[in-house]
Formats: structure tokens, C-alpha cells, sequence
């Protein structure tokens, strides 16, 4: 067991945000939305200068032009320097990778959406540089050339698969690229870029001096010095910028400061970090520049940043170097600009994952290659500081295992409340480490596995394809869909295989050999796709940045991330709706074939009509009614667990070679609301075209009524063991939380589940809109308990006036 | 006695004792407490309730029922329960969740296989089973044979309990049990009369023979404003606890709460207290401290 200093644990607790940290808060608050076109000016006028040339070194000069002429900027605030745009909230773009792709800018009113609910106006100079960006890469990226090799394959049934959501938006998204998020930090931050150009400029001396032929290797080599030279001159700009700004300063305090930040930008990244301070900077640096290689990609990942960082953050606390206050500070001002960096969307990107900021992921606590947890002091400030700054972004797991300490349990259901949930989630260390490690995995890597996005497990030492292809989720509910539709989708079209009309099924088994089958002919059809998108990328798009700092194959090998070595590249795939398909099939067997209530044709008018016909209503809830999972009811648990098993036997049947198999791992995200979009009506009594269940095995919402205990005894009980990570989203109020005595309460509760075996879960806070909503709705909230010592009841069922005290005591006990 | 009339079983209650527990609702009481929120635990009988405010007056159950029980008055539904024999049919039939039945025949090895699925929770927390109610030790034979399997797999015990009981049924269950929540709600036997039905006298000496029997109790008070959370009975219930000795000066108050009326509509069940808000945490507070000064622990149970 680590030695932990309880005393600073107490300090940190007392810490808030400072004022340096307030002023950027409100200053993200003031600033809104904004634009900046500058990146495409430069890709544009590198792209012209470099026609020619060899797609490597292409893709280095354009990310070198940006880092040598993009507009930077350092706030009063500032004491880490280096953001994606002069903006404090600005947004990027990144016509270079996905063409053509924001239909906004072709509109009139020059006006562009850039998240959700939010327009942005452009001036005409900003305009006229994106609509030529867009015009000078259109009908030439990655994207763009796939889906016409795809095209060429099968014809219009890619785009009707996608329109019925039968796979996830990946490709279109631009997010096809993210082959690795984290970059090598302890690399980085230990040995500085000066070492990877060594490294480089040694294997380009080889090559020339063994007379080897590949080429391609050569110029990945060369790419990689032309990158990390380019990063070392951008951090460099700020020193000079920075020296110039001191030299205006006015105060003196300031501009001591602004030639701290010049010395630190001078000796990072290009060597190695001697403070954590200096670590940080190398950070920021590197992070903007791998954005500026691919604005549309996550935000770069923390991975274990409790694990290398620590060794800066204590040295200098222990050695008096920096107080405790002081490196809160500097963390929670790169948490923070990571947390709030954006790029321009596309549509369908936003529809999925209901967000336009890059994702970014902090991994926290674990154990080692011994077995050993890691849990620090630092992993405790990440944890307190994320609850400061209650940002949707970063993306906060635990590595539970069975030492983490108690403390960290409690500090991570406080920083729940804080954030009002989801923060952190609690992703299972030995359940991932056995996995990986019955794949093959050495366990010294294993064990440094992280999180991409929000649970899927990565490993940094491999690249990560999942998604890379533009294939990372299959639907099963819009396949029921099919199965229901003898293959055709919810647009009338044969995007399935027929596989009989389902009026005239015999039996249940008649239904689930339709819905395996319909999976078997879609997914391994994707796979396909994906191996041809495999081939198909590289010739429009490298990333000789994120390769030669994320993945140490690549630089050995010379070697693109974008073109996979067998033994450095990991693939994976999300069955996506698992739990909507149970609780739907369990609910046709019933009504169908067991107690006879409906015909097929009676269930199938229903559901064709969305339950709005003459009996509609009744047979949705005649739906409702049936077994829901998360009740540890046998049959439908079960049935959860079938599904479970015979979707990855599919998956692992296709033959990946000469890479590795699929992995299956189910993560959450927003993507219930888009692949809700794909389906209709469902027999769990869900209507069409409303979100499916999110998370991957949470329950249906509001279904799950036997309370918290059964919904993880069902978890348990279906298993779910054939995958890496399965995303179980419990809800309580913030009442379940309101005494020490309650927190301990739920870190035991969390503590059995992992126990056994549970794989992830993590707590949302149930609102006050939703209590609402289950006043008008409430057979879609028939999980919500009120919670008082000696008192039992259902919300729904509390007299109206009451729900109203109950609403506006602000959900005290439910 | 080998079934009880149960109307729910909670898993993952935080307030009614140590770690995380389940709680066994046996239905049935001695008293009728005004402020009571679980009217439903009173009859011993089970019962079914109509929530008005769920149904879509679809008219099903009106058909499904044999015996005519249920009525059409004034365009709301009524259930007769003079006529109703609680055989659920109006239940089966309503598919929008308006009729709930309050009550079921459970027997000990029904009740046991629901409580040991959460054996995993109470392992974890320390928690275990608590019975409530209702009045549990109405079944003091059926929890203690319920409290013996517990044992053999060591799941905490515990009872909450109004103590208006045999004083047999609490010596019935002292060995099994591992904790008690017991109930004073006024030390003044006319109001207590008057707003439970019945004297204290045997509610106290019961507490008297718990304490004697070193059983582990924590005391606990349902805080209803105007009627006890007056200085006098604030005094007259610490002198009751101090009497008791060192073990019992600890109090936990329950401070009243509105959340049961909906049962009492459901029930066609009249509600005295409608006039009555629930107290606000400032003027809880204020009794909290109150006890504390008379040297008593108290805390208020949230």
C-alpha cells in the first residue's frame, strides 16, 4: 500500500478555485461562441505549396504552417500557455479532414451552428476563408473517398444503413481517424522532443545507411522531425510573445510571470520537464498541437495523469518548490482548457453524441504491473478540483479494484454530488486487466490501460481502432427492426435480409434466429466496409503527429498509425441496445407466444403505428407490463444474457486477419437518443423514434421499479462478461447523499456490485424535470422511490400536491 | 405462524438502521397514529387501493370485477370495500397502474428468499434486515423464525417497532435480534390517547424491558409540530430516557412528513393532518438542540 500524506489529503479539501481560475470561469462565461477561420487559411496555403509531394510529408508541412503562423494568444490569466484558438471558447474547424462537411456555410445568412442550441455569425473574411478551405479539399479526404470505395461495394445500402441506424455516424463524424488519444506523456514529459528527433534522425541514418527500399518509412521518419521540430518553434512563439507582453507589463508581479512562462516555454517540450509546473506547460503544448493536426478528434486524453504526473507534483511539494494551492491551480487551468476546447461538428456527430466539445478522459487510481494500487494524492486533487470546476468535460473514471482506498471511494461520491453526478464514473480494474490479458496482452501493459472517450478501455502502448474504419456501433434494436420488418428498415428499405415474414412465425426461436441472423448479415458486412476503409484512408490522410507521440510502434516500425501493424493495433465494436432488445423480445414472447394476448399481426399494427391506433395505448401498456430487466426477474435477465453471448459469438466470428479480433466493448455516450432515431416502436413499449435505453445495461428508464439492489442484481446475474466495459447509469437524487453516514452507504453499495463482478457504473442525479415529467408521464418513471426512514412509496404514486412538495423541496428523498 | 400479510419489501434503505437494509413491511397495527404515513400497514387485511390520479377511467376494471365492488361516483372511481374480497382482478385488468393491492399472504421462506438476494449489500455495509411496518411484532413468530435464518447466514437484524406490544412478543424477539428502533411519540398518556388511539403505559414499560434485556435500542420520535415538540414533553421524554440509564440517551427524530397522503385518497381513508406542513429544517433543528442541552444525542433521521 502506498504511504499517503493525510494532512495534505485535509488541505486539498479545504481548496477552492483561486481567483486566476474564477477570472477564466467567467471569462468562458462572457465570451460565447466564437469562430475562428485561421487554421483553414494555413492548410489551404500549405496544401497548394506542398501539391506534389509525398502524403506524409504533406500532412507534417501543413500541421508545421499552422504552428508556425496561427494567431496565439495568452490572456491575463494565462499562466499555462497554448490553446486551440485566441479564443477562450473558440471554436475550430477541419475542412482538411472531412470536406465539405458544415452545410452552413453555403447558407445566406451566414450563420453557423456550432453546438446544439447555438448559432455563431462569421464575417465575410471568415467566410470567404472556410468556403475556400472547403472548395480546395472537397471530394478529397478520407472520409469523402471511403464512402465511394464503399459505394462501389454495395451500392446505396451504406447510406440507407446508416439513415436507419443500423451503425453509428463514425465516418461522417470525422471521428474515424482516432486511432489514440493519449499521447506517450511519460515519453514526453521524461525525455522531451529532443529525443524523439534523435530517435527519428537515428532510424532515417539506418534506413539510408542499409540501403532499404520501403519509402514510406522514410518519409514517416522525416514527417515525425518536421512535427516535433514544428512544436518545439510553436511553444517557442509563445516564449517570444510572452517576453514581449513583460516587456509592456506594467505590474511586476504579472510580469514575473510572463517570463516564468517564456523560460518554461523555452525548455519544454523540447527537453525534459524538471517541475510539475514545466510538465503541465509541455502538456498544453503538445495537446493544442495534436488538435491542430485533427480539430475534429477528442481532446487529448489525460490517461493515468495521477500516475506519470505524480512524480513532478510531490517532488516539488516536498521539496517546497510550489504549495498545494499553487499546483491546483496550474492543474485545474489545463483540466479546464481541455474540458472547453470545441470544433465545428458535423450534424450527424452532434445528433450522436449530443455534444461538439472534444471528449477527453481522466483515468484515475489502478493498480500496476505487481498488483499494487496506485491511488495518490494527486488522484484525490483531480478528483476535488473536476468538483470545483463542475464542467461536462473532462470524462473522470476510477479504476476500482479491490485495495482502492476508502478515501478515494468517499471523495469520489462527494465530487458525484458536486458535479451532480456521473463524475467520476467507476470503471472495474481486474475486470478489464483479465480481459486484455485473456486476449494475449502482456499484464506490464495491461495494466496502464485508460479510458477513450468515456469507458472504453484503450491501451496507450497500441493503437485503438475502434471506430477508426467509421464502423464502431451496430444497432440490435434497429436490426429487431428488421428482424419484425422480414429486413426492411424504418424507411421501407431492404437494408436487412428476408427472413420471413414474422405473422406467420411458429415459434419464439423463430423470431431470435430472425434477429441473429439479420446481425450476423449487418455486422460482418460492416466489418467488410471497415477493412476496405482500411485501405482506403491512408492515401488521403496521415497523422505524423498523434503517430510519432502516441503510439512507440509507429516510430519503430515507420509506420503511420492510419495504416495498422498487426501487433500494435486493437479493434473493437459496441453491440449497441442490448437491454431494449431483451425487455422487447421477452415482451413478444409473452403477449405472443406464451399467454396469447396479441397475435403478431395485432403487436405488429401496434408497433407500425407507433401505438397510436384504436388499441394503441392499451397494447403499449400491455407492453410496459411485461418482465422489465433490472427487476431480477429470472426470464428476462436471462434473455439479456443470451443476447449477450450470441452477439459477441457474432462478433468474434468474423476473421479479422491479419489483425487482431473485435473486441467488444459497450460504452454509453448520448448515442441512446441517435440510435433511437433508426427504430421503431419497440415491444418493450417504447414508441418510434424516442430514445432507446442508455448506458449499454442500464434498464429501460423508469422500468427498473424493485429499486437500486435488483437493477445490480440483474446486472450480475446477465453477466455481460464477454465484454470489456458495459455502462450501467444508476440514478438517485442527491438525498441518497446527504449524510456521511449515506456516502459510506453508497461506496458499499458500489463496493458489492464491483465485488461480483460489475464492470462500470456510474450515478446520475435525478432532476426536478424529470420528477415533472413523471407527473405527466408516469408510467415511464415507475422506478422512482421516495425514501424516508419507516415510510415506503412510489412517486407516481403520491397525491399530485405532494409530488409538487416533493419537486420543490428539490428532490430531498427520492 | 408461518405467513404474514406483507405489504412491501425495500431493498436499499439507508434510514432504518445500520449499512444498507431491506425492509420487510408487515401490515397490520395497534395504533392510528394521525401523522402516520403508511395508513395502508394499519388493517391487518389486505386491501386495495385506487389511485386516482393514475387512471384514464378506461372503465376495465369496472368489468373485471365479480363482485361490483367498484363504482362509478361523480365520474370518479370508488372501490366498496365492503364488498371488495381483494382478489386483484381490478388490479390484473388496469393497465395504467391506478389500482395497487396493499398487502399480500407471504410466507417466512418467501420473505427470506427476497431479503438474503441482497445478501451481497449487507455484507458489504454491515447492513441487514429490518421488519417495520405496521406493527412487526404483530408476527413476533414469523420474524423471529425469519431473524433465525438471518442469523445462520449473519445478517444484521433489526426491529422498528411503535412498542405497543405483548410485552411476549418482545421477549420473543430480543434473542434474535440485533438492534431495535423503538417508537416514543408522547410522554403524555391522555394525548398519546388521543392522537394514537392508545395510552402509553405499555409502550414505556416496554421500552423498560428492552434496556433491561440489554438489548441494543435506538429511540426514535416522530417530530409532528404542535403536538409533540412542545418544551414539556421535549423535558418529560428526556427524563423518560435518562430513567432508562446510560444505553438509551440517544433519540432520532423522524420529523413529519405529508408523503403518506396519497395512501390515505387510495384507501378512501380520511386524512386529519391535511392543515398540518411539514416542519422545516430550521425548526427541527431547534427541538434537535433543545434535546441536546438535556444531555441527550440526538439526531434527525434525513
Amino acid at each position: 500500500m502506498k504511504k499517503i500524506n493525510t494532512e495534505l489529503l485535509k488541505n486539498i479539501d479545504k481548496l477552492g478555485l483561486s481567483e486566476r481560475n474564477r477570472q477564466w470561469k467567467a471569462a468562458l462565461k462572457a465570451s460565447g461562441w466564437k469562430l475562428f477561420a485561421d487554421r483553414e487559411k494555413w492548410t489551404v496555403e500549405s496544401w497548394k505549396e506542398t501539391e506534389g509531394e509525398d502524403i506524409q510529408i504533406r500532412r507534417a508541412r501543413l500541421l508545421k504552417k499552422i504552428l508556425d503562423n496561427i494567431k496565439i494568444r495568452i490572456y491575463d490569466f494565462d499562466v499555462i500557455v497554448g490553446r486551440l484558438t485566441p479564443g477562450v471558447i473558440g471554436c475550430a474547424t477541419s475542412f482538411d479532414i472531412s470536406g465539405d462537411y458544415i452545410p452552413d456555410i453555403w447558407k445566406d445568412n451566414s450563420e453557423i451552428s456550432v453546438t446544439m442550441d447555438a448559432n455563431i455569425g462569421l464575417d465575410p473574411e471568415s467566410l470567404q476563408i472556410l468556403r475556400n478551405s472547403a472548395v480546395t479539399f472537397r471530394g478529397k479526404t478520407a472520409p469523402e473517398m471511403t464512402y465511394k470505395a464503399w459505394e462501389s461495394v454495395v451500392g446505396p445500402w451504406i447510406r440507407d444503413a446508416e439513415k436507419a441506424r443500423l451503425k453509428d455516424p463514425t465516418l461522417d463524424a470525422g471521428f474515424f481517424a482516432q486511432c489514440t488519444s493519449t499521447l506517450m506523456w511519460d515519453k514526453i514529459l521524461t525525455r522531451g522532443l529532443s529525443a524523439f528527433i534523435n530517435e527519428a534522425q537515428a532510424l532515417i541514418k539506418e534506413f539510408i545507411d542499409n540501403c532499404s527500399t520501403d519509402i514510406d518509412r522514410l518519409y514517416f521518419w522525416k514527417s515525425a522531425v518536421i512535427v516535433s521540430e514544428a512544436a518545439i518553434d510553436h511553444s517557442k512563439r509563445y516564449a517570444a510573445l510572452a517576453r514581449k507582453m513583460a516587456e509592456k507589463e506594467t505590474k511586476a508581479e504579472r510580469k514575473e510571470e510572463l517570463l516564468e512562462i517564456a523560460r518554461i516555454c523555452e525548455h519544454v517540450p523540447e527537453n525534459p520537464a524538471r517541475t510539475f509546473h514545466e510538465a503541465l506547460q509541455a502538456m498544453s503544448i503538445m495537446g493544442v498541437c495534436k488538435n491542430y493536426e485533427n480539430p475534429m478528434h477528442n481532446n487529448p486524453q489525460w490517461g493515468r495523469g495521477d500516475q506519470y504526473l505524480y512524480p513532478y507534483f510531490i517532488n516539488d511539494l516536498n521539496n517546497g518548490i510550489i504549495t498545494i494551492k499553487k499546483a491546483a491551480e496550474l492543474l485545474t487551468e489545463l483540466i479546464g482548457r481541455w474540458g472547453t476546447q470545441t470544433f465545428v461538428a458535423a450534424e450527424s456527430f452532434k445528433e450522436s453524441h449530443q455534444i461538439n466539445f472534444g471528449i477527453n478522459n481522466i483515468m484515475l487510481g489502478g493498480v500496476d504491473k505487481n498488483g499494487e494500487d496506485q491511488t495518490n494524492e494527486l488522484s484525490y486533487l483531480f478528483l476535488h478540483l473536476v468538483g470545483l470546476l463542475q464542467l461536462s468535460s473532462p470524462t473522470v473514471g476510477l479504476r476500482w479494484n479491490k485495495s482502492t482506498p476508502d478515501w478515494m471511494m468517499k471523495k469520489a461520491m462527494h465530487t458525484n454530488m458536486e458535479t451532480k453526478g456521473g463524475i467520476p464514473l467507476f470503471e472495474n480494474d481486474e475486470v478489464v486487466i483479465k480481459h486484455f490479458l485473456d486476449d494475449g496482452i502482456p499484464l506490464e501493459e495491461a495494466s496502464e490501460w485508460c479510458g477513450l472517450g468515456c469507458v472504453y478501455p484503450c491501451l496507450p502502448s497500441r493503437a485503438e481502432h475502434y471506430g477508426s474504419e467509421g464502423i464502431a456501433a451496430v444497432n440490435l434494436a434497429a436490426m429487431l427492426h428488421l428482424a419484425l420488418h422480414n429486413g426492411k428498415d424504418v424507411n421501407g428499405k431492404l437494408t436487412g435480409i428476408e427472413t420471413g415474414n414474422p405473422a406467420e412465425f411458429q415459434s419464439f426461436d423463430d423470431l431470435y434466429n430472425s434477429l441473429m441472423k439479420q446481425h450476423k448479415f449487418i455486422t460482418h458486412r460492416l466489418f467488410r466496409l471497415a477493412a476496405i476503409a482500411l485501405k482506403e484512408q491512408p492515401k488521403y490522410l496521415r497523422l505524423p503527429f498523434l503517430s510519432a507521440m502516441g503510439i512507440q510502434a509507429c516510430m519503430d516500425k515507420g509506420q503511420d498509425l492510419l495504416i495498422p501493424d498487426p501487433d500494435a493495433a486493437m479493434f473493437g465494436i459496441s453491440d449497441r441496445a442490448i437491454i431494449d432488445v431483451a425487455d422487447s423480445l421477452i415482451a413478444v414472447k409473452k403477449l405472443v407466444f406464451d399467454d396469447k394476448k396479441l397475435s403478431m399481426k395485432e403487436l405488429l399494427l401496434a408497433l407500425d403505428t407507433s401505438f397510436d391506433g384504436e388499441r394503441g395505448e392499451e397494447i403499449r401498456m400491455m407492453c410496459f407490463a411485461q418482465p422489465k430487466y433490472g427487476n431480477d426477474i429470472d426470464e428476462v435477465d436471462m434473455l439479456a444474457e443470451r443476447i449477450s453471448k450470441d452477439s459477441y459469438d457474432i462478433i468474434r466470428s468474423y476473421d479479422n486477419s491479419p489483425f487482431r479480433k473485435y473486441i467488444v466493448a459497450r460504452e454509453g455516450l448520448a448515442w441512446h437518443y441517435f440510435g433511437g432515431l433508426g427504430v421503431g416502436a419497440l415491444p418493450n413499449g417504447r414508441k418510434a423514434f424516442e430514445p432507446l435505453n442508455d448506458g449499454s445495461v442500464s434498464p429501460m428508464r423508469g422500468a427498473d421499479k424493485n429499486g437500486p439492489t435488483a437493477v445490480l442484481r440483474s446486472a450480475l446475474k446477465a453477466g455481460f462478461d464477454e465484454s470489456y466495459a458495459s455502462v450501467l447509469n444508476q440514478k438517485f437524487s442527491s438525498a441518497i447523499l446527504q449524510s456521511e453516514e449515506s456516502v459510506d452507504k453508497l461506496v458499499a453499495y458500489t463496493n458489492a456490485f464491483m465485488q461480483n463482478g460489475g464492470s462500470h457504473i456510474q450515478y446520475n442525479m435525478v432532476d426536478t424535470d424529470e420528477l415533472r415529467d413523471a407527473k405527466v408521464n408516469p408510467e415511464k418513471h415507475k422506478d422512482l422511490i421516495v425514501r424516508i426512514g419507516g415510510f415506503s412509496a412510489y412517486f407516481i404514486q403520491l397525491s399530485p400536491d405532494i409530488q409538487d412538495d416533493v419537486i420543490n423541496r428539490s428532490e430531498h428523498s427520492i | 405462524m408461518n405467513s404474514a400479510v406483507i405489504t412491501n419489501i425495500q431493498g436499499y434503505s439507508i434510514h432504518d438502521g445500520p449499512g444498507i437494509r431491506t425492509v420487510v413491511f408487515f401490515k397490520g397495527c395497534p395504533l392510528s397514529c394521525e401523522w402516520c404515513a403508511n395508513p395502508e400497514c394499519i388493517s391487518r387485511k389486505p386491501q386495495m387501493g385506487f389511485i386516482e390520479s393514475l387512471c384514464k377511467k378506461c372503465g376495465k376494471c369496472l368489468e373485471a370485477c365479480p363482485e361490483n365492488a367498484i363504482r362509478l361516483n361523480e365520474g370518479e372511481f370508488r372501490i366498496d370495500y365492503l364488498k371488495c374480497t381483494v382478489c386483484g382482478k381490478c388490479e390484473e385488468a388496469c393497465v395504467y397502474d391506478a389500482i395497487v393491492r396493499y398487502g399480500g399472504l407471504m410466507t417466512v421462506n418467501e420473505v427470506w428468499d427476497a431479503v438474503r438476494r441482497d445478501r451481497m449489500f449487507y455484507d458489504s455495509s454491515g447492513g441487514g434486515v429490518t421488519v417495520s411496518g405496521g406493527e412487526p411484532l404483530l408476527y413476533a413468530e414469523f420474524v423471529h423464525q425469519l431473524f433465525d435464518f438471518c442469523r445462520e447466514e449473519k445478517i444484521n437484524t433489526c426491529v422498528e417497532t411503535c412498542g405497543f406490544v405483548d410485552p411476549d412478543a418482545i421477549l420473543e424477539v430480543i434473542p434474535v435480534s440485533d438492534f431495535f428502533l423503538f417508537d416514543i411519540k408522547h410522554m403524555d398518556s391522555v394525548l398519546h390517547k388521543k392522537y394514537t388511539g392508545q395510552s402509553n403505559n405499555r409502550i414505556l414499560e416496554n421500552a423498560e424491558l428492552l434496556i433491561k434485556h440489554n438489548a441494543d435500542v435506538m429511540f426514535r420520535l416522530p417530530l409532528v409540530p404542535g403536538i409533540n415538540d412542545s418544551e414539556t414533553n421535549i423535558k418529560a421524554t428526556s427524563e423518560f430516557l435518562k430513567g432508562l440509564g446510560e444505553k438509551a440517551l440517544k433519540l432520532q427524530l423522524m420529523p413529519y412528513h405529508r408523503m403518506g397522503q396519497g395512501k390515505y385518497k387510495a384507501l378512501d381513508m380520511v386524512y386529519h393532518m391535511e392543515q398540518i406542513p411539514a416542519m422545516d429544517n430550521e425548526a427541527i433543528e431547534t427541538v434537535k438542540n433543545k434535546y441536546m442541552d438535556l444531555g441527550i444525542l440526538c439526531t434527525v433521521s434525513r
